[in-house]
């Protein structure tokens, strides 16, 4: 294994001259022992191309309930489309081998309205062993047991299944599940712990992982897309990057998802847009943020679909009468006023940072340029 | 035996102003030393106690202390991750000869025992024994304390602070070791320390040490996190005290979090070679994931719940 230790001074780093103009971009140390894969996962071996599949029929509104048979279609074609391939089997092949073990990604955080859909995972769960991986080679995870105990998928899964979590709860006293070795560290607000270590999971057991994000509105990122499940999804002690109306999650989640393993071995994004949350995310307590855009997409890139997800919230918002997630103003921030925030969708709690997702494609994590991203619609 | 008699002197002193005829919640709880009245001493003696005389009157010199722990302080402290912690460990790093009095509330015992003892102060603990579960938790932790193998080494600061006895330099001190900057009491500026702080100078104005956890922060850019001689990993709860030799160290550990830790990583200056950690409630355990990197020693202690003590060694 190759020894991999450097800094990474963010704000000496040469960017791109459209990029928002931030000031304070921290110094950011990552500290690995993992070299990066020969084609690293993201953005993989299709770099600016995105699958959208949608389809009416994908949920019913009025009980927001997903219908098993349509989201298994779209999964296919999807699939079929991303990879070029035959069959179905052969797309989840490109992929995964029979000795592969696989980290499926899920976000719990807005539960019980916006979730990881229980038939994506289950579909991607019957994929996986229909080429050969077996079910205790399978790991649902997620970092809080709590948020997967609320979520409950085990009944949807075979037996075998791992679900797992790093910690119990979000109670900052469970680092056992996190690898010591591997970490991102920073002071960003004059924290004592400035470490955010990668779960043990990932770094020591999986060789895969697809990630699997919801189409969220957050208060800290503008969007929780692909970049940022899988980033703040793995790795420890990242709530401090956002605290008291600013935001450090401009640079903190490209540079966490950039991280190897994570990078190398994140190698599918299914980016769960049957429901979505265009304001108040990433929880989803209540369904008057809830909307539903009833689309899968499909790609390796997670810039390209953070991309997309930014409009497809914008436009939500805007539908709404809502301010744009790209608003700065100190008119609409009330400071750790959650309540003001979930009461009024004009409000912030802290200034947004939907330029992650551009930082992002400056560390090679995909395509951000919207006439470089080439999407392909499918309809069910 | 020297060593045995400076060990129970730094065991912290459960007072107990009743008759012998109250003994059995100290009974069902282990607790066999207590200080007491002075004309209660026979009798406890008599019941079999190890008995230190109070008096009302010493009792009252004593300078007393809060309740150590947590406290919800809206708009000063993250109530989550970063909470208010009423600690006295700045207080006995300032008097280190003081005698302290604890008035405790249930339920707080056993984390002011632990307190005092990593700071080697005379201290006695008035408790509240109301609840027979506190006291047999008091007792487990003042067993465990009394079984800590004794070694007594001088301690370790990154910082010197010349003491005006004001109280804005004792906050900045309570704020200095809430972030685990190690301190020591200096006479005069030109200490040896990386940073040393004379409050009232142009360098370090009342201003700005009107703002303690500000102040902490210059302090803490100052001398740099690199040249910290302790750094601690995976949480913001737990308060230590270092103390160390040319060849070996130890490394006391107080979580006020109130809940159990698991795998706290902990980094110290200096090349060790081999250690382990004694953790109340749990005995003696390995020190995990140990790496020297550098000029420092980074291990992981699998759990504390209340107290921990590591103890390094050299390396060959």
């Amino acid at each position: 294994m190759h020894r991999r230790s450097f800094v990474r001074l963010l704000a000496a780093a040469p960017l791109a001259g459209t990029l928002q103009k931030f000031s304070g971009i921290p110094a950011l140390r990552v500290e690995s022992n993992y070299a990066p894969a020969k084609v690293p996962g993201m953005p993989g071996p299709y770099p600016g191309r995105v699958v959208s599949v949608k389809s009416d029929k994908a949920v019913d509104i009025p009980t927001g309930r997903a219908d098993d048979a349509i989201v298994r279609e779209m999964m296919a074609q999807g699939m079929r489309t991303l990879t070029g391939a035959a069959s179905t089997a052969d797309a989840w092949r490109r992929f995964f081998q029979p000795a592969d073990v696989v980290g499926i990604k899920v976000n719990c955080g807005g539960y019980p309205h916006c979730i990881s859909a229980y038939e994506i995972v289950a579909e991607v769960v019957r994929q996986l062993t229909g080429v050969g991986v077996p079910a205790t080679q399978i790991y649902v995870y997620e970092r809080f047991q709590n948020q997967m105990d609320e979520c409950n998928y085990a009944p949807h899964l075979p037996e075998g299944v791992q679900i797992v979590a790093a910690e119990r709860a979000n109670r900052n006293v469970d680092n056992s599940g996190y690898d010591p070795a591997t970490y991102l560290e920073a002071d960003l607000f004059g924290e004592e712990d400035t470490r955010s270590n990668i779960m043990r999971l990932v770094s020591q057991r999986l060789t895969k992982i697809i990630n699997i994000p919801n189409m969220k509105d957050h208060g800290a990122t503008g969007v929780t897309g692909c970049l940022k499940n899988v980033a703040y999804g793995s790795f420890s002690n990242v709530a401090r990057t956002h605290s008291r109306g600013k935001s450090y999650t401009y640079s903190v989640v490209g540079t966490l998802a950039a991280m190897e393993p994570l990078r190398s071995r994140t190698v599918l994004q299914i980016m769960d847009g049957l429901r979505g949350v265009w304001h108040g995310g990433p929880f989803a307590r209540t369904t008057r943020y809830v909307f539903y855009p009833r689309q899968i997409m499909f790609a390796t890139d997670p810039v390209a679909v953070d991309r997309l997800l930014l409009d497809i919230i914008d436009n939500e918002r805007r539908a709404h009468g809502a301010i744009s997630i790209w608003d700065r103003s100190p008119a609409s921030l009330k400071i750790d006023d959650g309540r003001a925030r979930d009461a009024d969708p004009n409000v912030n709690i802290i200034i947004r940072e939907p330029g992650h997702v551009e930082y992002a494609s400056t560390l090679g994590l995909g395509v951000h340029d919207l006439k470089k991203i080439k999407v392909e619609q499918l309809t069910v | 035996m020297t060593a045995l008699v400076v060990l129970a002197l730094s065991l912290p002193c459960v007072y107990w102003p009743f008759s012998a005829e109250t003994r059995s919640p100290l009974d069902a709880a282990g607790i066999t030393q207590i200080c007491v009245p002075p004309d209660r001493v026979d009798s406890w003696r008599a019941a079999g106690f190890t008995v230190t005389p109070l008096t009302d009157a010493e009792l009252a010199a004593r300078e007393r202390l809060p309740a150590p722990g947590t406290t919800p302080r809206p708009g000063i402290a993250s109530p989550t991750r970063a909470p208010w912690i009423d600690a006295s460990g700045w207080r006995f790093a300032r008097h280190p000869a003081a005698k302290y009095v604890y008035d405790l509330p249930a339920g707080k015992a056993p984390l002011a025992a632990a307190e005092a003892f990593a700071y080697g102060v005379d201290a006695v603990l008035k408790i509240d024994l109301a609840d027979p579960a506190d006291a047999v938790r008091l007792g487990q932790m003042l067993t465990f304390l009394a079984s800590l193998p004794p070694l007594d080494l001088p301690a370790v600061a990154d910082v010197g602070i010349v003491d005006d006895g004001s109280v804005a330099t004792g906050e900045v001190m309570n704020l200095l070791a809430r972030r685990n900057l190690l301190f020591q009491v200096v006479q005069s500026a030109s200490s040896g320390f990386p940073v040393t702080i004379r409050i009232g100078t142009p360098e370090y104005t009342r201003e700005e040490a009107a703002d303690p956890s500000a102040f902490a922060q210059k302090i803490r850019r100052q001398l740099t996190d690199e040249r910290r001689a302790l750094r601690v990993y995976g949480s913001e709860v737990v308060i230590c005290r270092l103390t160390a030799d040319a060849g070996r160290a130890r490394l006391h550990l107080v979580n006020y979090g109130g809940r159990e830790i698991e795998g706290l990583r902990i980094r110290v200056r200096g090349t060790y070679g081999g250690g382990e950690v004694h953790v109340a409630g749990a005995g003696r355990l390995a020190l995990e994931d140990r790496v020297v990197s550098g000029d420092a020693t980074e291990f992981t202690i699998p759990r504390i719940a209340t107290y921990a003590v590591v103890d390094l060694g050299s390396a060959r």
